[in-house]
């Protein structure tokens, strides 16, 4: 072998292996990048020193520059090199290829630039990445003298001059880059490199410092309590990602679910989800550090005046009030220690930021970061304090920006400690994409946009609303709270409503006001859970529901309250499904609480069947009028209804009648007629399923002639509902008329083999039977893991129990299902006896897990 | 080891590439192709008999990856090759049995 360098490809491994697991285990990221670089320096210049011997070629100089020139090189970052030669057009091909080689035959990712000093300049004039890639350049072997030329003209002519516009073209790549990182997928899985507080930020950070302050020595600008933040987060994001390069034995720097699951028990969190989440909190916690740390260097420079202007601006300072003063349209400090000797002037800092619109100058903000260790209990309880904050609240417009920069500065959780436990707190599961303290402050976006007027042709139902309610602080205030309980175990609700009467009683709300909060915070789930897992049209549902909000403003507190929370949680979460339902359930309370009676939503027997009668013949009224059970009655009008029963005089040629509307690009209504028979619930899933059709809610009527006439609101998420509903057609009829099982299908469709599949977060099964939520139905609601054909499954396991399906709710949060179904017994009965109860629920448990699916 | 085909969009050549380079895809082969599937192409009649013309220009990419990587580099085409409009394109993975690095002679997975 020409190229030898004296070890192999497996060596180099073993070697890299022995570097990051020890014995013993290196102690910290920065020790083994040190080895690690020192390791691959060796193997660079061993192969720059035969390559040198071996071709002829003038005298260059060999420089590390990007990470590995910092000496950050993860266990299987790129290296970038540059080589160096003393004018252009020199003839250096051959001797790159003989350096590269044998690196490459080693299995290290190298790439190598060559260029002359003038080149490198020019380029890094016109190539932002060629700029920041040099700042870190450091010398590795050969002509030293061409190293120092580009390391003095670099600086002297690059990197100090123009700082303004090198942060202004950093910011844009800044925002590019986060735009493209910051959707849900990477805040589940996060690129450890390129998202929001990663690792590219941290070093946009530092070049800024660099560039600025000409020094390599970041922390020499920030005080120290941010020093030691900023370091230990950097350190834990190195820590995690020299794990993920060595567990997948590349360059990975996606924090996948497999790999969180196997890099937590690695850095001591305990095993489970438990373990996931603290550890992604850490993470979180890390990323939000560093990137404070940039976007502060960034606002910093950025702010500042021309150069010329600053002499001028200096002494057109003007007083605001004692305190305050304007400096450039941005708020400062008229004396720098007001925070120290009175730190309640914090808040009023805030005040005067929302009443006059201005921004809080860098330095302002720098005074209050140091001032935060005298912020303490004296001051949460302080009623100047908690007077401003309220007011603040209350004002409504930009409260979101104002407890953004709170929470960003670090004063909200000083504030609210509890809100404390909750930063950066995630829930190991797809369907929360944020950290609750990041969607808690999502959810006051989403009711300050609402009040503001944002929403208006969107949802001009609850822009109204939100316009109206009063004391809107007390919302904005809930929303900010809603998720408290999350910081500990338990029933987070119950446990917020606790935390919230304290809050409530520390910051001095009305004993009113305080209940209105803890009714809040403690059932702001109700509303959702009752328009989601309920049946709208039962009146017992609408009664139950509005007994316990009790009154308009309430419900009113609480529609809203429950959009935002929603809006909040990603950008699927909210759906046109959710808002009809939500909607109907306010609609429905409102009249009720203000009319007092149901009436005008809830038509009854007599006035539809008055209806009836007229539209139809006599003859064919007469022949239904017996046929047509009370409930069904009550769900549709009359001319509805007259359409179902010419559906119904169709199925004597025809097995199934099958009509639908769209709703919307996705959603689409489907109505369906035919002879019922046993499991037939089970089959029109099984074959909404194999069309990809997702069932959201259902109606299931069973006339007394015997003709099943059902509703199903269905859900095409690749907006084709129509050929989904025609291939749903095609095989119900084909099940139906006993061609084929549906049991058949889902095997054939099983065959595939097909991929691992991706690692998930786990979904535990629940089974809840309730007897006491409706009148005449017994309520089943599952929730668990989302798998093929699951619903088929359940519905099949509820038929087998001789459960008849009246009406279903389905709802997908990622990989999670809840399926709420209405039954009864054979003879229309609520489903009774705990031993019949308990077998039922033992099925659906096993179903859910798939322990029963061989059988 | 296993190869893993994808026809995509033109335009969305340069994204895949990008993405499949950021999970550390260390090479591909590109081919331009033409063809059509559901977003048929559009029949003309010609002498009483039916032809059918327009075969879409499309992308063909391959990689070569060792198993652990082939979700990974499936979910990053199917998320970069998106639009979720018709004539995205489809990935096909196929088993493979050896790879050789000629000019070195390495086998198997030192070898892609």
């Amino acid at each position: 072998m020409p190229f030898d360098l004296g070890i192999t490809r497996n060596e180099l491994k073993e070697a890299k292996e022995r570097l990051a697991q020890g014995p013993p285990r290196y102690p910290s990221p920065t020790d083994f990048f040190l080895h690690h670089t020192n390791l691959v320096d060796s193997l660079v210049r061993k192969a720059f020193w035969k390559a040198r011997s071996e071709v002829p070629s003038p005298s260059v100089c060999l420089l590390a520059v990007g990470s590995y020139g910092r000496r950050e090189l993860a266990p299987y970052s790129d290296i970038d090199l540059l080589l160096l030669a003393p004018s252009q057009g020199g003839e250096l091909a051959p001797l790159i290829e003989k350096i590269l080689y044998p690196l490459w035959d080693l299995g290290l990712e190298v790439n190598c630039s060559s260029r002359s000093v003038s080149e490198c300049l020019s380029l890094a004039r016109s190539d932002l990445h060629v700029k920041t890639g040099l700042i870190d350049m450091r010398y590795l072997d050969g002509e030293y003298g061409l190293f120092d030329a580009l390391f003095q003209l670099f600086g002297r002519s690059l990197l100090y001059q123009h700082v303004p516009d090198f942060a202004k073209a950093l910011l844009e790549e800044i925002r590019e880059r986060h735009r493209r990182y910051g959707d849900p997928q990477y805040v589940l899985e996060p690129h450890i490199k390129e998202i929001r507080g990663g690792l590219r930020d941290f070093q946009v950070g530092r070049w800024l410092v660099r560039a600025k302050h000409r020094t390599d020595r970041w922390e020499a600008v920030l005080f120290r309590d941010q020093v030691c933040e900023i370091e230990g987060a950097i350190q834990f994001l190195w820590t995690i990602r020299n794990e993920i390069h060595r567990l997948s034995g590349r360059r990975q720097d996606d924090l996948s679910f497999e790999l969180q699951e196997k890099v937590a028990p690695l850095l001591g969190f305990e095993p489970g989800p438990r373990g996931i989440e603290e550890m992604m909190r850490r993470f979180h916690l890390s990323a939000s550090r560093i990137s404070n740390f940039t976007e502060r260097a960034l606002e910093r420079i950025l702010s500042e005046p021309p150069l010329g202007k600053r002499m001028f601006s200096s002494w057109r300072r003007r007083k605001i009030d004692s305190s305050f003063a304007w400096s450039r349209g941005q708020i400062d400090l008229a004396d720098p220690s007001t925070f120290k000797k009175d730190p309640t002037r914090v808040m009023e800092l805030f005040r005067r930021s929302q009443l006059l619109r201005a921004k809080i100058a860098p330095r302002t903000e720098d005074a209050l970061i140091e001032s935060l260790p005298w912020i303490d209990e004296r001051f949460q309880s302080a009623s100047v304090v908690n007077q401003t904050f309220l007011s603040i609240l209350n004002h409504g417009e930009g409260v979101d920006d104002i407890l953004n920069r709170m929470h960003k500065l670090g004063l909200l959780s000083r504030l609210i400690p509890e809100f404390g436990a909750i930063e950066g707190r995630v829930h190991y599961d797809l369907y929360h994409v944020h950290p609750v303290d990041v969607h808690s402050l999502l959810t006051v976006e989403e009711l300050v946009k609402l009040r503001t007027g944002a929403y208006e042709k969107e949802f001009p139902l609850l822009s109204s609303l939100a316009k109206e309610v009063e004391p809107f602080g007390l919302l904005i205030l809930c929303g900010l709270i809603h998720d408290i309980g999350k910081g500990e175990e338990g029933d987070h609700s119950l446990r917020g409503g606790d935390q919230a009467e304290k809050i409530a009683e520390r910051m001095g709300l009305s004993e009113e006001e305080k209940r209105l909060l803890v009714f809040l915070v403690r059932r702001h789930l109700l509303m959702i859970e009752t328009a989601f897992r309920r049946d709208l049209h039962d009146e017992g549902t609408i009664h139950r529901f509005a007994k316990e909000v009790e009154g308009s403003l309430r419900l009113k507190m609480l529609y809203l309250l429950s959009f935002a929370d929603i809006r909040a949680v990603g950008p699927e979460a909210w759906t046109s499904w959710k808002d009809s339902l939500l909607m109907e359930l306010f609609l429905r309370t409102v009249h009720f609480l203000e009319k007092g009676d149901v009436e005008g939503f809830f038509s009854t027997e007599e006035r539809v069947l008055a209806d009836l009668s007229e539209i139809l013949s006599p003859q064919v009224f007469s022949q239904y009028r017996e046929e047509l059970p009370s409930r069904y009655l009550g769900c549709y009008p009359a001319a509805e209804i007259a359409h179902h029963i010419e559906m119904a005089a169709r199925i004597e040629e025809e097995v199934l009648v099958v009509e639908w509307e769209k709703l919307d690009s996705r959603r689409a209504r489907v109505t369906l007629c035919t002879r019922d028979r046993y499991g037939l619930f089970a089959r029109i899933a099984g074959s909404m399923f194999l069309n990809r059709l997702n069932i959201l809610g259902a109606q299931i009527h069973t006339w007394d002639n015997g003709i099943a006439l059902d509703t199903f609101e269905v859900e095409d998420k690749t907006e084709e509902p129509e050929r989904r509903i025609e291939g749903f057609k095609r095989d119900l009829e084909a099940v139906l008329s006993g061609r084929t099982t549906i049991k058949r299908v889902l095997m054939e469709r099983k065959e595939t083999p097909g991929l691992q599949p991706k690692v998930m977060p786990k979904v535990e099964a629940e089974v809840k039977i309730n007897n006491h939520d409706s009148d005449f139905y017994t309520i089943v609601e599952v929730s668990g893991e989302d798998r093929l054909g699951i619903l088929y499954e359940i519905t099949q396991a509820l038929t087998e129990h001789g459960c008849d399906i009246h009406f279903a709710r389905v709802s997908t949060f990622g990989n999670r299902i809840v399926d709420v179904f209405y039954v009864q017994d054979e003879w229309g009965e609520k489903l009774e006896g705990k031993e019949k109860l308990d077998h039922l629920q033992r099925s659906l448990l096993s179903r859910l897990t798939g322990a029963a699916e061989e059988g | 080891m296993k190869k893993i085909e994808a026809i995509v969009k033109p335009f969305k050549l340069d994204e895949v590439k990008n993405a499949l380079s950021q999970i550390g895809v260390q090479g591909m082969t590109v081919a331009e192709v033409r063809g059509f599937g559901r977003q048929k192409g559009h029949t003309e009649l010609y002498r009483g008999a039916e032809y059918k013309i327009d075969f879409i220009p499309k992308v063909k990419l391959e990689v070569i990856v060792t198993d652990e990587m082939v979700q990974q580099v499936v979910e990053t085409i199917e998320r970069a090759a998106k639009t979720g409009k018709i004539g995205d394109g489809k990935i096909f993975v196929y088993s493979v049995e050896e790879a050789i690095r000629i000019r070195t002679g390495e086998r198997g997975r030192d070898a892609i």
